[in-house]
């Protein structure tokens, strides 16, 4: 849609309601159907002001209400593991915590999968991926939800399953086979259309209706230190976050793209964007995550070093270290930090915190359901 | 004190909408739908024998060689050893002047484009508009955007959206930035980042908490050398090349050590810049 990438200003002043009917029109559906009639009931995607219209909603896998219903189940369902037969119960919302901004929360830094092995990594909150362009993870090596759902289940730090358990479990709880039907057009459970159902679930996971959203449209003023702390926000001489992390033009609150942005000297994580790239300027580079719900999300950077945000403030205006990789955007390096005063830090914290959207994790629609299939 | 940020409403002000405007612009999203399937890019449109076509390159040398990113082997006009890691910019207005008056400026599906150098995608850029043949006598362009352009949340998509200009320092987009390090004076081995921004400048009635003003700093760019002939059914390759090492040259000697690190709030540094890049670009052009 190059048009609405273009400057064709108006267009972008207020909501743009894309029915995914106009998507769907040009998908294709790979996938050989038992029943080749069926058809899912097209979701409607409303995407905020502001928000890019460009989607990342792979062509074989387009939202339907009945397939959300399902990755919702799914979701929740501390069955999905496939090893309740020994007792051990998880699922996606054991780590992805709604009222966390879907990460767990303190005082875990890593969670532990379900032998007891921590993630290799601190979590990253699942917000308004619909719009991440295919490099999930903080160093941006898992290409869609999809994957991301089928490496959960394998991964010995999280399920440590098989994907032959987890289908032959969801297969037989009652209730489950006549989703897949609705949302699939037959009865049977695969891996893929777990992974698709779930994926569609995370895609619907927005967040748009924080304080600052509603300062933007307009709806309600700012205070004085929520003002101050954006403008330190937005300002190079102020506290410089915006070139990565967003803002008033950018309002997802992260470019997706991989910085290191100066908390060590010496970079040994062997998961870190370099191990990606082989680029030997991604040493240490992660992904600059969202800052949306921030306030819910700790603890903070990649190794959950920064357990508040105060110590990410303090970080940033004093401790940053050297390293031939630090990324050109960090040019406070030459004095340490921005050296915020203690009224410029309370002012980008009080700005900071308005990026709390608590629409968003309590909506009833993100959060568990009321009952599984097969409850009465 | 906060003045220009309060009267900033970004949405807000481009909100007095009607119900059938609304109407309109959804018929209109839901016909360009249709028309341009579900592909974002710019459609390729063959020259029919009363046009031509023209497809434009971006290339981009240091000392007239192609740049080694992220090595610190350059050193510019004040003396500070430098290294390239990025460029990001816009040019747009693109016009060709023919040698009988005639000025086609290319717009008819977009008139700014956006050049990355991490992003191959950005360094061809395939015209849609068809152009009349003839002799053209040169080519000029706007580097950065236009001021009556230069509007705040026109783009929400990458790349171009993460050129956004804060609106406190003047709203728009970013023209370019172009981001390395150099070494200070008396280091040897800790370089420090420059980031080369240019776009929208700042008048401060107190520095740097009080604005009262705001400098276009974009400019128009006469290439050298750049007519020529353009016949019917053809598809002319133009590439426009940016020596980097021009931007701290001519006029003014550009020193790192003096202007340091980041210059988005020095309007006196973004002067020197805009004026130094007057011959930036050069062209070449295939027969
Ligand atoms: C044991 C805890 C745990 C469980 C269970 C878990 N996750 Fe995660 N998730 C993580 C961690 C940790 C990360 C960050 C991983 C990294 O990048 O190193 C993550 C990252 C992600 C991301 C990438 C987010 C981004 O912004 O790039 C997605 C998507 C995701 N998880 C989805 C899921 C889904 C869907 C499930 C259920 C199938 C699930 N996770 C189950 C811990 C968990
Ligand atoms: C050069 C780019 C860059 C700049 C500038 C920058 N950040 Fe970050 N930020 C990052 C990266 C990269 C990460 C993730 C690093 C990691 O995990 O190790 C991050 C992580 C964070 C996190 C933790 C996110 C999470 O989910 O754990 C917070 C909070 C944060 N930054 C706030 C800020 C603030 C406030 C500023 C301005 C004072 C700022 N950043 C400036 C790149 C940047």
């Amino acid at each position: 849609m190059q048009f609405l990438n273009d400057n064709r200003n108006i267009l972008y002043s207020f909501g743009i309601i894309i029915f995914l009917i106009a998507l769907a029109a040009c998908t294709r559906n790979d996938e050989p159907e038992l029943t080749p009639v069926h058809q899912a009931t097209p979701y409607t995607f409303e995407i905020p002001p502001g928000f890019p219209t460009m989607l990342n909603i792979p062509e074989d896998n387009p939202l339907t209400l009945e397939g959300i219903e399902l990755g919702r189940y799914l979701f929740y369902d501390t069955r999905l593991a496939g090893r309740a037969d020994e007792g051990k119960f998880m699922t996606c919302a054991s780590c992805h915590i709604q009222e966390n901004g879907f990460v767990i929360g303190m005082p875990r830094p890593h969670p532990y999968g379900l032998d007891g092995d921590s993630t290799h990594h601190a979590m990253l909150p699942l917000i308004n991926l619909v719009w991440n362009p295919g490099t999930y993870g903080w160093n941006g090596s898992v290409p869609s939800i999809e994957e991301d759902v089928r490496a959960v289940i394998t991964d010995p730090t999280e399920f440590n399953s098989s994907p032959e358990a987890v289908v032959e479990a969801i297969q037989n709880i009652s209730g489950y086979p006549e989703l897949f039907e609705k949302a699939f057009g037959s009865r049977e459970v695969t891996l893929d259309r777990i992974a698709r159902a779930i994926a569609q679930f995370v895609r619907t996971l927005i967040s748009s209706n924080s304080k600052f959203d509603r300062y933007l449209r307009g709806e309600i003023q700012l205070t004085q230190s929520e003002l101050k702390g954006f403008v330190l926000f937005t300002t190079e001489e102020g506290a410089d976050c915006f070139h990565c992390h967003g803002g008033a033009g950018n309002p997802l609150f992260t470019t997706h793209k991989f910085y290191n942005n100066g908390k060590d000297t010496l970079f040994t994580d062997p998961a870190d964007r370099y191990s990606i790239t082989g680029d030997p300027m991604d040493r240490g580079a992660y992904k600059a995550s969202t800052l949306r719900n921030i306030e819910f999300t700790a603890p903070y950077m990649n190794d959950g070093r920064f357990n508040t945000l105060d110590e990410v403030i303090e970080f940033y205006s004093h401790h940053l270290l050297w390293s031939p990789y630090i990324d050109p955007l960090m040019h406070h390096i030459a004095n340490g930090g921005t050296q915020l005063t203690p009224s410029e830090k309370t002012d980008l914290k009080a700005f900071l915190l308005t990026l709390s959207d608590t629409t968003f994790i309590n909506n009833p629609k993100f959060g568990k359901p009321e009952k599984f299939p097969d409850e009465p | 004190m906060f003045r220009n940020l309060l009267n900033t409403l970004p949405y807000q002000e481009q909100c007095h909408t009607s119900v059938l405007d609304r109407l309109i612009l959804f018929m209109s999203v839901m016909i360009i739908l249709s028309l341009s399937g579900c592909d974002g890019e710019e459609p390729i449109d063959e020259p029919d024998n009363q046009s031509a076509k023209i497809r434009i390159s971006f290339s981009h040398l240091i000392d007239d060689q192609p740049i080694d990113f992220d090595t610190l082997k350059y050193v510019n006009e004040a003396g500070n050893p430098y290294m390239v890691n990025e460029i990001q910019y816009f040019i747009s207005d693109v016009t060709l002047f023919r040698n009988d008056g005639f000025a086609r400026i290319i717009d008819d599906w977009k008139d700014i484009h956006y050049v990355d150098t991490d992003l191959p995608a950005t360094q061809t850029w395939e015209v849609y508009d068809k152009i009349e043949p003839g002799t053209y006598d040169s080519i000029a362009f706007t580097f950065g955007i236009v001021p009556e352009k230069n509007i705040s949340f026109m783009f929400v998509n990458p790349p171009e959206k993460d050129m956004f200009w804060p609106e406190y320092l003047g709203g728009g987009y970013h023209y370019m930035k172009l981001n390395g390090k150099w070494l200070p004076e008396g280091q040897t081995v800790q370089t420090i980042p420059f980031d080369f921004h240019l776009g929208r400048g700042q008048v401060y009635f107190s520095y740097p908490d009080s604005i009262t003003g705001f400098i276009d700093n974009q400019f128009n760019v006469s290439l050298p050398a750049s007519g020529f002939h353009l016949n019917s059914g053809e598809t002319k390759e133009i590439e426009m090349i940016m020596h980097v090492e021009k931007w701290f040259k001519d006029p003014h000697v550009y020193d790192h050590d003096v202007f340091g690190g980041y210059i988005m709030q020095n309007q006196e540094a973004m002067l020197m810049v805009k004026e130094n890049g007057h011959n930036v670009f050069t062209v070449k052009i295939k027969d």
